[in-house]
Parts: structure tokens; C-alpha cells; sequence
């Protein structure tokens, strides 16, 4: 469609060989002018607070540098709750999804249940598995642990088996019946059609999973009896009015995030790299 | 098919048969508590006994009942996440018609909308506390936050959804911005708009209650926590679980139910409900 | 109108087509000559094919006509007007390949959705509506939603939508080419009989040279690589026209001389 542009500034604006630099420079310009006014403590007057409450970004910086070996040791806890539960959630997500492809009339209603999980809040499911897990171990970290990731888990699960029933099931139009003219057995159509076009609807999944996946780790950690982890240093440091420390955990739980969601991006661009039309 | 089967193999029933499977799991697991355990009723109780407990009228504390416990405190949170949910809803649709109407908002924001879903937004809940120091305003800054960004994310993905011929064919007819706007950019990402508002409104309750558990001034998880502490009775947790579970479920619900009413797209299915009974 | 009259009024020349170029670059920057030196007279009233192969610029060619590109050289004058002038006096109407239908409006509110941008009465444009619904058929499924239509009805909805306008110049973008052959007969006398009642000068792009020679006054054919138009085909069928003529020696003769004016190999 053409458009007939008098301005000058407009013909730069959209001028097909400025956009993929103004992607950049905008964004980043956002960035620098929300950091700046940080920084030189406009944002404070704004928001009617104080360096206290809302320490400088420099601050942040400095305490994120001096507590490394403490910070190091809280992420670990947070990265192996969202991991192990991601990682178990998900199998189990995908078994379930299996499992209502072999049996549809059961299956799909099973499922409905399973994505029912998905709208119950994690605070609700955070108490209830720490006091499951009481008797798993003497160890209060081992069995906070368990809880954390049990929550994750379920978390994925709902998230992951509705995602994969899709994949199994939304096949390419008339890939079933070529797979009858071959008089294709049930498990080769699943090896040879339904398994390899689940796998971009589980990216889909874990795309949702994987934020979550660390929001449930944090939320849980709030509710479990072992302190450790980003999210209860978060909580903890507010309760004993140690601002500055609490916003460098923020800052960590939004790098953890970050991070994770890069991971998965690249996996996906690895795997994946042969679907893009 | 005969019509006791086809009722038998109906999807509600199904759901139900294995929501009574859930439940007998409970069960078993109940029992299995209340055999080994000194205090059952705090790892697992019977549901006939957190059932009881509903319309139980004993005074658990402030001479209130249980439920009128639960029910008091869930006002005060829903009614912030309500709120929170509104002004969210509100702000990322317009957020996402302003970065429909120009290109440099868009390019602007659009990094950051994917961002704030990689960042633990509910983790800032804290400090978010702590910069407004009021429990009731952090409650809807951070639900109105959650809902914001799947409502504009979604809501663009919709008004991105318009074909080109659908352009085409308004260009033709020398029809301005705004009727364009009016007439095929917001009818059209209507659905998206609810798409985002049923992954939101659970977000936001979800955040209500975890923001009360940050201050004692009421509210469910405020209450949820005290009794975890076995300030008051253990049942008052467990019946917020339920609560919050189904509240969850049926804020999910009703965005749904909500769409059918007001979005043209859907009148079409009740329309041919209409015909085919007509037949 | 006397028979007379309306030769006389289809030897006004309306749309002029002079030295039409038009280039893009494609994906590795070279230049891509889509249309090469165009120049073509377009009478009112006229039933005009644009018939050629993919990637021959027919599509191009149209969308010059309806201002939605600009030629790269030459020009394009309607009643000596330029296409953006005809456009914004809303004198189009446009049927895309596929129907392009509002799917949150009802049939009859599809029809009236230009009506209400031309600032119709409401009772005008109902009126309107009606009308063209019923010369298309669908006078039944006024109230109903484009997804419990067919295909072949959902085209329909689109051709009344664009007849309902009043426009001067309806312009065809291979409309019927996703249909089934029944349907596509049945919809080619539909639209002979409505475009007989109306006189509109319609100009129609398709890659099907008996659909093209079976609706057409004239016939264009545009070879491609580049784009250019390599002849145009008279079609003395007499009107009103019918199914029968198809096996008729002459139409089979014509449909010969208008597939032997392609030129290039790439046939």
C-alpha cells in the first residue's frame, strides 16, 4: 500500500532501512532514561520515596558484588527447585497428554481437570505441600526442597499436558489416513507423526513453563519452613528492613528469569531451526 | 449410539467421574492419616470434615465461624484484585492501541512487555509493599501489574491478526482511522482481549493473596497464614485452600462467560443453537 | 436504455492505462520488472479479463487501477481522474480471492459495512442491503454469520457487498478461483446477470482462460517475465450468455486463440 509521507521526520521514521535500528535505540533509550532518572533520584520524588526504600541502581550493583558467595548459594536453591520441578512436571505432563491420546473418550476429560490446576493459585498450593512433605526426611532443608519442587511441578504439569495433547493430537490434515494407507501400527504413527509434531507445541509449553516455573519457586519458598532461596532473601530482607539487600535479590530473581528464558531460546532455535518456514 | 451411553460418554460427565477419582484419592489418603497421625486434620483431613467445618457454627475467633471468617477476608482481597484487575485490563488494552497507533511506541515497549514475563513480577511484592506502605494500594499496584501485560500482550497479537485484505478493502472505501479502528481493528481483537483477561484474573487473585500474606490486616492469605500458625483453627486453612482453588477456577470461568455475552464473534454459536433446535 | 444507447455509451473510453512500468526489488535486491510498458483502453460498461499466468503482473495491473500501488512510470487516468481521486469518492468496488468477511457481523451487516462508512441512512443501507442480498440469493441467510456459510455463499456475500456500494469500477481479484467448478458456473451467470442490471464496468482477473472468455467483452492477456500485455481478445459471444455456448465450435475456437497468444515458453 502506498502511502504519500510529506514530513520529513516521518519518511526517516518509516523508512524500511532505519527499522531495525530504531528496535534497538528505543528500547534502549527507554532503558537509559528510566535508569537515569534512578540514578539522579527523580524517580524517588515520583514515586514519594526514598535511597532507602528504593536504593541507587550503583548500590544495588555494590551489594550484589559484595555478597557473590551468599547470593550464588540462594540462587542454586531457586535454579534446582524450578529446574528439577520444570523437568519433572513436565515428563509427567507429557505422559498425561500420552495417555489421553491412547484413550481419547477418558483421556480429554482427564485433561480438563489437569488444566483446572493450572487456575489454582500457588499459595494455596505452597501450605498444603509443606505440610505433605513433613515426613519425608529429618532434614528441613531436604524436605523444604521437596515441597518447592512438588509445587513447581504440579504447576507444569497442567501447563505441559494440555500444550502436548494439542501437539499429539492437531495433526496435519490427512496425515492419519496416509498413515492408514501404509496400514502405519498405533505406536509407529505415534513415533513417525505424533511425536515429532508435539515437539514445537512443548516449546509453546515451556515457554509459559519456564516463567512460571521460577515465580512458583520464589512463591513457595515464602511458605517453606527451610529459609533459603532469591525469593525468601527478597521477604526476609524487607522484614528486617535491609532494603538495598532485598532489591539486589530482585535484581537476581529477574536475572535467573531472564537467563532461563534465553536458555530455552536458544534450544529452541537449535531444535526447532528446520520448522521455520 | 444408544442415548444412556451417549449421556454416559458426555465430556461433563466424564470430568465428574474423575473429579470423584481425585476425591477418593483424598480419601484414602485421609484415612491412611488418620491412622498414623496425632494430628490428621493438619496434613490431610477428611473432605467431610473440612465440609463440616463450612457450615460449622462454631466460633473459631473474633466470634466468627469459620466461613464467616473466610468470607469476610475474601472480600477484602478480591475486592483488590478486582480492582487491580481493572485498571490493568483497562491500561494494557490501551496500551496495546497505543502501540497499534504508532510504531515507535511499539518498537518502545514491546521489549519490555516480553521481559516483564520473564521476570518474577510476584517476588516484588515486598518491596512493592514497602515503597507504597500500604497493604491494600501493593495489592492492586501488583494484580493490576499481572494482569497488564498477557491483556496488552494478547490484545496486540489480535489487532496484529487483521488481515491485509481486510486494509485493502477498507482503503478502498476511503474510510478514515478511526472508523478503521471502530469497525475491524477492535471488534477483531476482542477475543484476544478475553484470552488475556482468563490468564489474568487468576494471576490476580493469586497475587491479592500472597500480597496479605506479607501484612496482618485481614484478607485471605493473611488469614491462611494465622492459621497455618494455629492462630485459630486449622480448618479456616483448609477451607481457604478449597476457596481460593475454586475462586481461581471460576474467575478463570467467568471471563469466559463474560466474553459470550458481550463479544459479537460468539453470538454467531448461540445463533445456530437457535437454528438447530428450530429444525 | 434502447440497445442503441448503451453502444453508444460503451464506446466512452473510461479507464486509461498509459505506459504503465512497474518494478520491484525482490528479496536478493534485483530489480523485478512486474509490468512493462502497459498501455490499455478500458470502455464503460466493459466486461474486461486480465488472463495470465502466475508472476505475469495481472494482479499488479489491478491493483494499479485501484490505487492500492502506484506505478513505478506511466499512468493510470479513470474518467480522467487519477485512481486515488475515484477511490476517495468511494467509486470501487473490490472482491478479493477470498471473501474477506467481517466474521463478527451478520450476513446482512457485512453488505452494509461500506454503506455505514458512506454515511447511509440506516433505513438506505437495510434497504440496500436487502436488495443486493437478494440478487444474489441469499436473502434467506440474511441473518446468519460468514462461518455458517459456504464458500461459493460467502463469495456471494462479497460480490453483493461490492454491487451494494453503487461503485463505478468493480474490480474482480481471481474471486472464484477457490471454488468448485459448480459453484463457479453458477456464480459466473449470477454475476453476468447483475452486472447486465447494473452496468458497471468490471474488470477481472483470472488464471482460467474459459472462465475469461465465457464472461468477457475483451480478453487481455499479460505473458510474464516481464510482465507485459501480449494481446487482447475480442470475444464476439452475443449476451446474454449461457452454459450452452461453452461447446460451442466458436468458443472453443476463441479459447484456441487466446491460449495461442501467450507468448514466452514458460507455458
Amino acid at each position: 500500500m502506498i502511502k504519500r509521507k510529506k514530513n520529513v521526520f516521518v519518511r526517516f521514521i518509516t523508512n524500511p532501512k532505519v527499522q531495525p535500528f530504531l528496535s534497538v535505540i528505543l528500547p534502549v533509550a527507554l532503558g537509559l532514561f528510566i535508569f537515569i532518572l534512578w540514578q539522579t533520584q527523580v524517580l524517588h520524588k515520583l514515586l514519594h520515596t526514598d535511597t532507602f526504600t528504593l536504593p541507587l541502581p550503583s548500590q544495588i550493583n555494590q551489594i550484589i558484588g559484595d555478597n557473590i558467595p551468599k547470593i550464588i548459594t540462594n540462587v542454586k536453591s531457586t535454579v534446582l527447585v524450578a529446574v528439577i520441578g520444570l523437568t519433572i512436571g513436565s515428563l509427567i505432563g507429557y505422559l498425561i497428554a500420552v495417555i489421553a491420546t491412547v484413550f481419547p473418550k477418558w483421556g480429554a476429560g482427564g485433561l480438563s481437570i489437569v488444566a483446572a490446576f493450572n487456575a489454582i493459585p500457588i499459595v494455596a498450593l505452597a501450605p498444603v505441600m509443606t505440610n505433605w512433605t513433613k515426613d519425608v526426611s529429618k532434614d528441613a532443608s531436604v524436605r523444604s526442597m521437596v515441597a518447592k519442587i512438588l509445587v513447581v511441578m504440579i504447576v507444569s504439569i497442567a501447563t505441559m499436558s494440555v500444550n502436548a495433547y494439542r501437539g499429539l493430537n492437531d495433526l496435519p490434515v490427512f496425515s492419519l489416513d496416509l498413515m492408514k494407507s501404509y496400514a502405519a501400527k498405533r505406536r509407529i504413527v505415534f513415533l513417525k507423526l505424533r511425536l515429532p509434531n508435539s515437539v514445537p507445541y512443548i516449546f509453546t509449553a515451556l515457554r509459559v513453563g519456564v516463567p512460571s516455573s521460577v515465580i512458583s519457586a520464589i512463591v513457595s519458598e515464602y511458605f517453606a519452613e527451610y529459609i533459603t532461596g532469591v525469593g525468601r532473601q527478597i521477604r526476609e530482607n524487607i522484614v528486617i528492613a535491609q532494603y538495598a539487600t532485598a532489591w539486589a535479590y530482585i535484581a537476581v530473581a529477574c536475572i535467573i528469569g531472564i537467563s532461563m528464558y534465553c536458555i530455552l531460546m536458544i534450544f529452541e532455535g537449535i531444535l526447532l531451526r528446520n520448522r521455520r518456514s | 449410539m444408544s442415548k444412556a451411553k451417549k449421556i454416559l460418554s458426555s465430556k461433563p460427565l466424564i470430568m465428574m467421574v474423575w473429579f470423584l477419582v481425585l476425591v477418593v484419592l483424598w480419601e484414602i489418603g485421609a484415612s491412611n492419616m488418620e491412622k498414623t497421625k496425632r494430628t490428621p486434620e493438619n496434613i490431610l483431613p477428611h473432605v467431610s470434615q473440612i465440609v463440616g467445618s463450612v457450615t460449622d457454627g462454631k466460633l473459631v475467633s473474633n466470634n466468627m465461624t469459620a466461613t464467616q471468617i473466610v468470607l469476610k477476608s475474601a472480600g477484602a482481597t478480591l475486592e483488590r484484585a478486582l480492582i487491580g484487575f481493572l485498571f490493568g485490563s483497562v491500561f494494557g488494552f490501551l496500551m496495546a492501541l497505543l502501540m497499534k497507533l504508532s510504531n515507535l511506541v511499539e518498537k518502545t515497549i514491546f521489549p519490555y512487555l516480553m521481559l516483564i514475563q520473564m521476570i518474577p513480577i510476584i517476588g516484588m511484592a515486598p518491596i512493592i509493599l514497602a515503597i507504597t506502605h500500604d497493604i491494600g494500594t501493593s495489592r492492586i499496584v501488583i494484580a493490576a501489574i499481572l494482569t497488564f501485560y498477557p491483556v496488552a500482550t494478547n490484545t496486540l497479537a489480535g489487532l496484529n491478526s487483521v488481515s491485509k485484505e481486510k486494509y485493502e478493502l477498507m482503503y478502498s472505501y476511503a474510510a478514515n482511522k478511526w472508523t478503521i479502528y471502530k469497525k475491524v481493528l477492535i471488534p477483531s481483537c476482542i477475543p484476544y482481549f478475553f484470552t488475556g483477561l482468563k490468564i489474568s484474573a487468576p494471576m490476580a487473585i493469586t497475587a491479592s493473596i500472597l500480597v496479605d500474606t506479607l501484612q496482618g490486616d485481614g484478607g485471605l492469605g493473611c488469614m491462611l497464614s494465622q492459621s497455618l500458625k494455629h492462630a485459630m483453627s486449622i480448618y479456616v486453612f483448609w477451607q481457604i485452600v478449597f476457596f481460593s482453588a475454586i475462586i481461581g477456577i471460576l474467575s478463570s470461568v467467568l471471563m469466559g462467560f463474560i466474553e459470550k455475552l458481550v463479544s459479537p464473534q460468539m453470538r454467531q454459536f448461540r445463533q445456530s443453537r437457535k437454528h438447530r433446535s428450530k429444525a | 436504455m434502447s440497445e442503441m444507447l448503451k453502444e453508444e455509451w460503451k464506446k466512452e473510453i473510461e479507464i486509461k492505462i498509459d505506459d504503465v512500468c512497474m518494478s520491484f526489488k525482490d528479496n536478493s535486491g534485483n530489480d523485478v520488472q512486474a509490468l512493462n510498458h502497459i498501455n490499455l483502453a478500458i470502455h464503460k460498461g466493459e466486461f474486461i479479463s486480465l488472463l495470465g499466468p502466475s508472476g505475469c503482473g495481472k494482479t499488479t495491473l489491478l491493483r494499479t487501477i485501484a490505487d492500492l500501488l502506484e506505478p513505478t512510470t506511466g499512468k493510470v487516468r479513470i474518467s480522467g481522474m487519477t485512481p486515488k481521486e475515484i477511490r476517495l469518492q468511494q467509486k470501487f468496488g473490490i472482491v478479493f480471492q477470498s471473501p474477506v468477511l467481517f466474521e463478527w457481523r451478520t450476513v446482512k451487516k457485512n453488505v452494509e459495512l461500506p454503506l455505514e462508512i458512506m454515511y447511509w441512512s440506516k433505513e438506505e443501507r437495510s434497504k440496500q442491503a436487502d436488495k443486493m442480498l437478494e440478487l444474489v440469493g441469499l436473502t434467506k441467510f440474511a441473518d446468519h454469520y460468514p462461518k455458517q456459510l459456504s464458500g461459493g455463499m460467502q463469495q456471494r456475500v462479497g460480490i453483493a457487498r461490492a454491487f451494494g456500494i453503487k461503485p463505478n469500477i468493480l474490480l474482480m481479484d481471481e474471486p472464484f478461483s477457490a471454488l468448485d467448478e459448480f459453484t463457479k458456473e453458477k456464480l459466473h451467470d449470477d454475476l453476468l446477470k447483475m452486472w447486465r442490471e447494473t452496468n458497471k464496468t468490471v474488470i477481472f482477473v483470472t488464471h482460467n482462460i474459459q472462465e475469461a472468455v465465457y464472461l468477457s467483452d475483451k480478453v487481455c492477456v499479460l505473458s510474464p517475465h516481464p510482465g507485459r500485455l501480449s494481446a487482447v481478445v475480442d470475444i464476439d459471444l452475443e449476451r446474454p450468455r449461457n452454459i450452452r455456448m461453452k461447446e460451442s465450435q466458436h468458443f472453443t475456437d476463441l479459447v484456441a486463440k487466446v491460449r495461442n497468444s501467450f507468448e514466452g515458453g514458460s507455458l
